[in-house]
């Protein structure tokens, strides 16, 4: 296990009367790329800031670097912040702001110049100097903003939803770039986004918070394949969520679990889930691409669930096709089968239905 | 209709330039008037006038005015960055009614100022205060609230994140006032202090009531000779103390850069 840079142990944050941070414990492993992923308003950049040192914590503790950071400001911090709004100095050139950090250091001249160099190199931006922050692009500012906080070089870069002002292409390249910077200098990123695509292709580790808290912790695909929650499960990509009851014991030679679908009254196989006991487990999740038609060439070589139902709808979205399926007793799946099928996609046409039990995950709430 | 706008809106915009310019014509016309009566002809001029300016007489007033004017924009400017500073920018407790109070001076007529002025200090027994110590007190309150006013409305409208940013890069409070604050507000303060500067260099109704024999500022010496009588040298100096105060505003304006080609605020 590589070292841990930043630790935040019981970290709560009051503003007011409202907690909006609550007994967060979290730990971030050196060169590591780790997003804190979750919708708006709940408590990212608030931690970010308690991170960064401009907020400080109500109670617990923040260490960086192995070391306490309470009354230690943000100025002494020795962290790097990229702005959702970039916050470039308009009164400096990109060479001056990009240099502003190593300046501050009281860096010679030409440890500056050299700084600057480089970090204007890694993100790519070289020959534009001497702009003023107003003549760039957005994209180019986002880079400046890169540069400048890099610049220093910070042993961590913390950056809030650093792409949210761009459009999707520029979006799409700038994610690949950024993982790039952070593979190339080895830093330790800390990447607060409310855009789930964006946490996964980047991250080592995502970590998705809700109303404050940490609803659960891991890399991408665990994240993805093995929500916890069905507000995770929700949060990241797209899920069919069914309340169950009624979970049996493992039955078959595999470990799967029976449970009832409540509202369709039909029994299924789920995959068993690690720490979590049968008599907690309130919902399923059953991700649209492993529900599949049952037919030859839809054929699973793993122990699945066979259902029946009615196609009610289908939307061609090029490589895939999106369909609701009315399964007997009651409940709609969504699915996505690869467009190849289309000619078996008939609104109004019953279809049988393969789902790996392996693919059906219970969730605790 | 929008037309009819546009013309009338054409029409008032020369009127008004006609309006200030014309004044002006008039008076550099007549300091270069041949006869002391006020004339004008185009055929016959002279620069009589602005020599007899180069004399004492009028030579010792501009410079106890440009001495008053410097002193004053520049405590003004220190005093009203402060101000600014604690009021608009760290919003200290209070900070309304502070602002209030510091800009209450504005709405006190000058006459009432300057005669509040010298009865406070000869209540107070402060007499050897009267003359430039006086005025340049009083020039203070009198052009401080329009500083703090610029100061203020620059602080106000600076992003508050680029003082975070420079913080986690590394710099310290001073630092931050330096390199980050003053460049953004500078245009701002200078403008203030522009204008601190022109209304004390140009002051009469306050500086009557607090200038010493032998110690006249030169808007009071022009009033003082407009009582004998009225020849071109008034014109002369005023026209002089036009092209000065123009020749102010434009070194304010290569120091603080007014019209400086970026705007506060990252976009
Ligand atoms: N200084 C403050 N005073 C009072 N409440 C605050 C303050 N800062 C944040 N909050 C509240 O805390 C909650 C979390 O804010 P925060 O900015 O951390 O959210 P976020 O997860 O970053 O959201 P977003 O994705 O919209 O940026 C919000 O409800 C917000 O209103
Ligand atoms: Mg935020």
């Amino acid at each position: 296990m590589s070292t841990i840079d930043i630790e935040l142990h019981s970290v709560s944050k009051k503003f007011g009367a409202n907690r909006i941070v609550k007994n967060v414990n979290l730990s971030i492993p050196k060169g590591k790329f780790v997003s804190i992923l979750g919708p708006s308003g709940c408590g990212k950049t608030t931690t970010l800031n308690m991170i960064a040192g401009f907020e400080s914590p109500t109670s617990g503790e923040i260490r960086i670097r192995g070391r306490d950071q309470n009354g230690v400001p943000p100025e002494a911090r020795k962290i790097g912040l990229v702005f959702q709004n970039y916050a470039l100095f308009p009164h400096m050139t990109v060479a001056e702001n990009v240099g502003f950090g190593l300046k501050m250091q009281g860096r010679s001249r030409q440890e500056i110049a050299a700084g600057t160099k480089r970090a204007l190199k890694s993100v790519r931006l070289e020959g534009f100097e001497n702009r003023y922050p107003k003549e760039l692009s957005g994209g180019q500012q986002q880079r400046v903003a890169v540069a400048r906080a890099i610049a220093p070089s910070p042993s961590v870069l913390l950056l809030d939803e650093p792409l949210s002002n761009l459009d999707l292409k520029l979006r799409e390249a700038m994610r690949v770039e950024l993982k790039e910077i952070q593979q190339d200098l080895g830093m330790t990123f800390v990447y607060v986004t409310h855009d789930q695509e964006e946490a996964m292709a980047m991250s080592d580790r995502i970590i998705v918070m809700q109303g404050g808290v940490v609803a659960q912790e891991g890399a991408p695909a665990d994240i993805y394949g093995r929500p916890r929650t069905s507000f995770v499960a929700d949060f990241i990509g797209k899920s069919n969520i069914l309340p169950i009851s009624d979970v049996g014991d493992a039955e078959t030679g595999n470990g799967s679990l029976r449970v009832l679908l409540e509202a369709a009254g039909v029994p299924i196989m789920a995959a068993p889930m690690p720490g979590l006991g049968p008599d907690k487990a309130r919902f399923c999740c059953i991700r649209p691409e492993a529900v599949r038609l049952a037919d030859a060439a839809g054929a699973l070589d793993e122990p699945a669930n066979l259902l029946t139902g009615t196609i009610q709808k289908v939307v061609n979205l090029g490589a895939y096709l999106e369909a609701w399926l009315l399964v007997d007793g009651g409940i709609t799946l969504k699915s996505m089968i690869r467009s190849t099928r289309l000619d078996k996609l008939v609104v109004g046409r019953r279809v049988e239905l393969a789902i790996a039990h392996a693919a059906v995950q219970l969730l605790e709430e | 209709m929008n037309r009819l706008l546009a013309i009338l809106f054409k029409i008032s915009l020369a009127a008004i330039l006609a309006f200030i310019t014309l004044p002006l014509l008039v008076v550099i016309a007549a300091s270069v008037s041949p006869t002391p009566a006020v004339t004008f002809r185009p055929s016959d001029w002279t620069l009589g006038w602005y020599a007899a300016l180069w004399d004492s007489r009028w030579l010792d007033p501009f410079l106890l005015s440009v001495k008053l004017a410097a002193t004053v924009s520049v405590a003004s400017g220190v005093l009203g960055a402060l101000g600014a500073y604690s009021v608009a920018y760290a919003k200290c407790p209070g900070h309304t009614a502070i602002m209030s109070f510091l800009l209450s001076p504005m709405s006190v007529p000058q006459i009432v100022k300057g005669v509040a002025i010298v009865l406070f200090l000869s209540s107070a027994g402060l007499f050897n205060l009267l003359g430039t110590p006086g005025l340049v007190v009083a020039h203070i309150v009198l052009t401080l609230p329009f500083v703090v006013r610029m100061a203020a409305t620059a602080m106000f409208n600076f992003d508050k994140r680029l003082d975070r940013a420079a913080r986690i890069l590394g710099a310290g409070p001073a630092q931050r006032i330096r390199y980050v604050l003053l460049p953004l507000i500078r245009s701002g303060l200078f403008s203030g202090m522009t204008f601190a500067f022109i209304l004390s260099f140009n002051n009469i109704p306050i500086s009557v009531f607090l200038v010493k024999p032998g110690q006249t500022t030169l808007p009071i010496t022009v009033i003082n000779h407009l009582e004998y009588s009225l020849d071109p040298v008034l014109a002369a100096v005023n026209v002089a103390s036009l092209l000065f105060i123009l020749g102010a505003i434009l070194l304010f304006e290569k120091i603080g850069g007014f019209s400086a080609q970026f705007h506060g605020g990252s976009k």
